[in-house]
């Protein structure tokens, strides 16, 4: 569900429980990894995988909102 | 529920693009200017992750007769709402003042040393949009708000105003990370909470912050106001947009392509190809079109840039960008997705509520004190910024004439609203916000969707009305946060009601109000149709433009 932290990563600076519209961090602690305790509000703006001074978030976009493409078109049709 | 007390000059309610310009210029002309901004002001409002078009009149590109380029504007209307031609006036004697103002403060507004003006244009007409690369505009704004001594409390929903006779004198806001109620007392109030993008139902149901708009903006400064008795009009007019299936975003305008059948066959007449210039207008004469062809067997319909130039790749990934789309790009590089080799899925998106606040061409509406800017009056990016500062500017000046007021005299009030959010708080059982809110999308959707007839408004406006008694004596909130989001679906159950009791009222088809049973347009009532409430009650007029 995104977004997703590495905790391996992940400073505790709490950056992005800060900066999140959304506030899909509500209750994290300051000084500890963040939770993300409301996925399904995630508008996938990923502002929190650029805001993020060391990387370490991921957004993984959910399968409803996967993009549509035509797979089979080459430039040269 | 704690309480605190916070005084200024002007209080604006959002921190989009239109309530940082009213911030910044009411605080330019002296006034103490708080910003109350329920997420996050950096990325909030529909310019929250960037924007690339700003609809302005330059007098050495346009020549000097500025009301031949707002009649060349009328003659090819694009535009999402019906505004007057003295909003328009006020909006283009502006905006090229903005557009150097931002291009001063660090947004920068010309391409490669010059205005370079592309899309929402027909081909061979006058040229309406700069582009300009917004994608860092909010962290701009907010940083001149603050070197001007703007207060941004972020995470503070405001959802009440406080009235005294016949003017504005403060709100109520809950925090949305902690149990607390701040009561502002301001001299002048500037709404600027943007769209609202959850009463109906989302393009993707299940995940109802699935939006362009991004989930969080819910009408509240629409639904604050008419409580009070301002004005709305536009209330039943719905609104929709073209875009990436399943993936919704804003930036029609920013696509070098041709919107094609399955067949490759272009469904409109303005693109044969790839075009910077122009991209493709079909998108903008008919928000329709994706819908139509599925509907009628002939979809779907693809973004097709699969003929672009290099040039124009690049050109078009950099707009992208500033429009706030990286994230869709990011998606798509994730899942091999090339658009220079697969033409993209477009959709036309659900139905989302189109009403406005009756404002002026000084962002006033019919209450003292009380002004309201961007999308919750206006309408896209040039006009959030411009009447923005207008509003603010003119919100300063009133501030400056009148005395502090004194909201202690609407103790009572207060204190009524505070049981109401205890009383949310405190039910350990009932439906919650997420509930309510899709047992109010699925009555809009059904019963004020894209077809309407009286005895379908009838039935949806009751059984709305029951729901909406259920939620005021049940529902649950578990948190701040979630108390917050019921905030949200009372404003949207209130805003609801309106458009039913206004889809009613308006006894002819226009546009996307669709009423077999009145199935022609009323050229009698191209007015504004506006509602307010009096004693409780709404009440109903049409008044010309």
């Amino acid at each position: 569900m995104p977004p997703i932290i590495d905790s391996s990563e992940c400073t505790a600076c709490g950056r992005c429980v800060e900066i999140c519209a959304e506030d899909v961090f509500y209750g994290s602690k300051k000084g500890e990894i963040p939770i993300v305790t409301y996925p399904r509000e995630c508008v996938h703006c990923s502002c929190c995988v650029y805001e993020c001074p060391v990387g370490a978030i991921r957004v993984r976009i959910p399968l409803p909102a996967m993009t549509v493409y035509k797979p089979t078109q080459e430039k040269s049709q | 529920m704690e309480e605190q007390m916070v005084e200024t000059d002007v209080l604006c309610i959002g921190g989009g693009i239109a309530g940082l310009m009213a911030a910044i210029r009411a605080s330019e002309l002296g006034a103490k200017v708080v910003v109350a901004e329920k997420g996050h002001a950096l990325h909030s409002g529909r310019g929250r992750d960037g924007n690339d078009h700003f609809e302005t009149y330059i007098p050495e590109v346009h020549g000097i007769d500025r009301a031949a380029f707002i009649e060349e504007l009328l003659r090819t209307a694009k535009g999402e709402v019906s505004l007057s031609h003295e909003i328009f006036r006020a909006q283009f004697a502006k905006a090229f003042d903005i557009v150097k103002l931002w291009d001063s403060w660090g947004i920068p507004m010309k391409y490669k040393g010059k205005w370079e003006f592309a899309g929402h244009s027909f081909p061979g007409r006058a040229m309406t949009h700069i582009k300009y690369s917004g994608h860092m505009q909010k962290k701009v704004l907010i940083q001149q708000a603050i070197d001007r001594g703007v207060e941004i409390m972020n995470r503070v929903m405001g959802f009440e105003l406080l009235r005294d006779g016949d003017g504005i004198i403060g709100a109520l806001a809950a925090h949305t990370r902690e149990d607390k109620v701040i009561v502002f007392r301001a001299k002048a109030v500037i709404l600027a909470t943007g769209k609202c993008s959850r009463l109906y139902p989302s393009l993707t149901p299940g995940w109802m912050f699935n939006d362009p708009h991004g989930g969080g903006v819910t009408g509240d400064g629409r639904a604050m106001a008419y409580r009070v008795g301002a004005q709305l009009h536009n209330v039943e007019m719905p609104q929709r947009h073209i875009g990436p299936k399943y993936f919704p975003k804003f930036g029609q305008a920013t696509w070098v392509g041709v919107l094609k059948d399955a067949q490759g066959k272009p469904v409109g007449t303005f693109a044969p190809k790839p075009d910077r210039k122009y991209g493709d207008m079909i998108m903008e004469v008919n928000k329709l079109v994706c819908e139509q062809y599925t509907q009628s067997g002939k979809g779907p319909v693809y973004m097709d840039c699969t003929d672009m130039t290099d040039e124009d790749y690049e050109y078009m990934m950099y707009w992208m960008v500033q429009e706030g789309n990286i994230s869709l790009l990011d998606h798509m590089k994730e899942e091999g997705i090339d658009i220079r080799r697969h033409p993209i899925e477009f959709a036309t998106y659900p139905l989302r509520f189109g009403g406005l606040i009756v404002a002026n061409a000084g962002a006033e509406t019919n209450l003292k004190g009380l002004y309201a800017a961007g999308d919750e009056a206006f309408g896209d990016i040039s006009a959030a910024a411009t009447f923005g500062w207008i509003g603010g500017e003119n919100a300063a000046r009133y501030a400056k004439e009148i005395e502090a007021p004194d909201v202690e005299r609407h103790r009572a009030t207060i204190e009524e609203k505070k049981i109401s959010l205890d009383r949310l708080r405190g039910r350990q059982e009932g439906p919650d916000w997420e509930e309510a809110n899709i047992a109010l999308q699925q009555v809009m959707y059904d019963y004020a969707g894209s077809v309407r007839n009286k005895a379908l408004l009838q039935q949806g406006l009751s059984h709305l009305q029951r729901l909406k008694k259920k939620i005021d004596t049940t529902m649950i909130a578990r948190n701040p946060h979630e108390l917050a989001h019921c905030l949200e679906v009372l404003n949207m159950f209130e805003l609801g009601e309106l458009v039913f009791i206004m889809a009613l009222d308006r006894k002819e088809t226009r546009s996307l109000h669709v009423r077999p049973d009145y199935p022609f347009t009323n050229p009698l009532l191209d007015q504004a149709h506006i509602i307010q409430t009096m004693d409780g009650k709404p009440v109903i007029q049409w008044k010309p433009f």
